[in-house]
């Protein structure tokens, strides 16, 4: 009897192991996604200031929508299509995305030098101003974010809504960094809430 | 004697009930603190749950006005608290220049606003639930 009662502890025992082994594994898949937060730095150290911006992308997709005005609507921005000068953005992003990695333009004059290459599913521009060479302005642009971006059905408007949604779900990048001979400015996007 | 223990005690719970009710939204603090002397330092912490119920004292003319402009704004404002409501804890905003320094931070379900320059340092809290009331309170208003 009391061997009986040994083992049953034991499969009890094993049992209580095996449920906190089960829930610890499946606590992480379960807990809430992590909250991003949109980073923009401005430096300026010639006249020692700073601004730092730290917005939830969560605050943002919320408050988004509820924008209206000229060109904002509905978390979508309008697009007049004379801005696009007859280009077909979105065949044009088709072509970009199924091509392999390259760079696309680039364009080098007395004044400036331009690339625009795609790497590792991301559009990256870079632009240097010859004529201050300490002006340089880098953007990454994750694809998934570009085709967020014209997922709406209309042709002249960009969902800036659906674009910071595919941000959240991407991972931490650095988006845009511009410098000049004055100041730095930084735009970024990861899972921390300070800029530490 | 028992009797007048029994109504001390009756209005001591209605104390701590009041005063937990006057606190349910939380409190506002304001400090201002001039930098010059003799400067004036002003400490004010007060329950927020005054602030919608002050809106309905405030002239009607005034009201009228302040619904009128904060109109257009209601719903990014609605989104915006929400929003602020269900994020954690973190600085929105921080300019730092010779001599000044603002910050606007989520901080325990408040909104914290703190200013340092060179005349005086202020620092404004206030719960999200308690503006959040008064934009309610003020749509309301607006819609009777």
């Amino acid at each position: 009897m009391r061997r009986i009662m040994g083992k049953r502890k034991q499969a009890a025992a094993v049992f209580c192991l095996l449920t906190a082994g089960m829930t610890a594994l499946a606590a992480p898949a379960m807990a809430a996604p992590v909250e991003k937060y949109l980073h923009v730095n401005v430096d300026d150290p010639r006249n020692g200031e700073t601004v730092n911006v730290n917005v939830p992308l969560s605050l943002a997709e919320k408050v988004l929508p509820t924008i209206n005005n000229e060109k904002l609507h509905d978390g979508k921005v309008l697009i007049h299509r004379a801005e696009m000068n007859g280009v077909d953005v979105r065949a044009l992003m088709d072509a970009v995305r199924t091509a392999p990695d390259n760079e696309f333009v680039t364009v080098k004059d007395k004044d400036s030098d331009v690339r625009v290459a795609k790497a590792n599913g991301n559009i990256i521009v870079h632009v240097i101003d010859k004529k201050n060479k300490e002006e340089k302005v880098d953007v990454t642009v994750p694809l998934k974010i570009v085709d967020a971006l014209f997922s709406t059905a209309k042709n002249d408007e960009l969902d800036v809504e659906a674009a910071l949604h595919a941000l959240s779900d991407a991972g931490d990048i650095l988006l845009v960094t511009v410098q000049d001979s004055g100041q730095k400015v930084r735009v970024w996007v990861d899972s921390k809430n300070t800029q530490e | 004697m028992i009797l007048l223990a029994k109504i001390a005690l009756g209005m001591a719970g209605m104390a701590v009930v009041g005063a937990g009710a006057l606190c349910s939204e939380g409190l506002v603090h304001v400090r201002v603190i001039e930098k010059q002397p003799g400067g004036a330092h002003i400490n004010v912490i007060a329950p927020a749950i005054i602030a919608p119920i002050a809106m309905h004292f405030a002239p009607r003319r005034h009201r009228a006005e302040a619904i009128r402009q904060i109109q257009p704004y209601m719903p990014a404002a609605r989104a915006a608290l929400e929003g602020l409501r269900d994020a954690d804890d973190v600085v929105l905003v921080e300019v730092k220049g010779p001599g000044e320094h603002v910050r606007v931070a989520k901080w325990g379900g408040s909104i914290v606003i703190d200013v340092d320059d060179a005349d005086e340092t202020v620092h404004v809290s206030t719960p999200i639930r308690a503006v959040s009331s008064t934009v309610e309170q003020l749509a309301a208003v607006d819609s009777d």
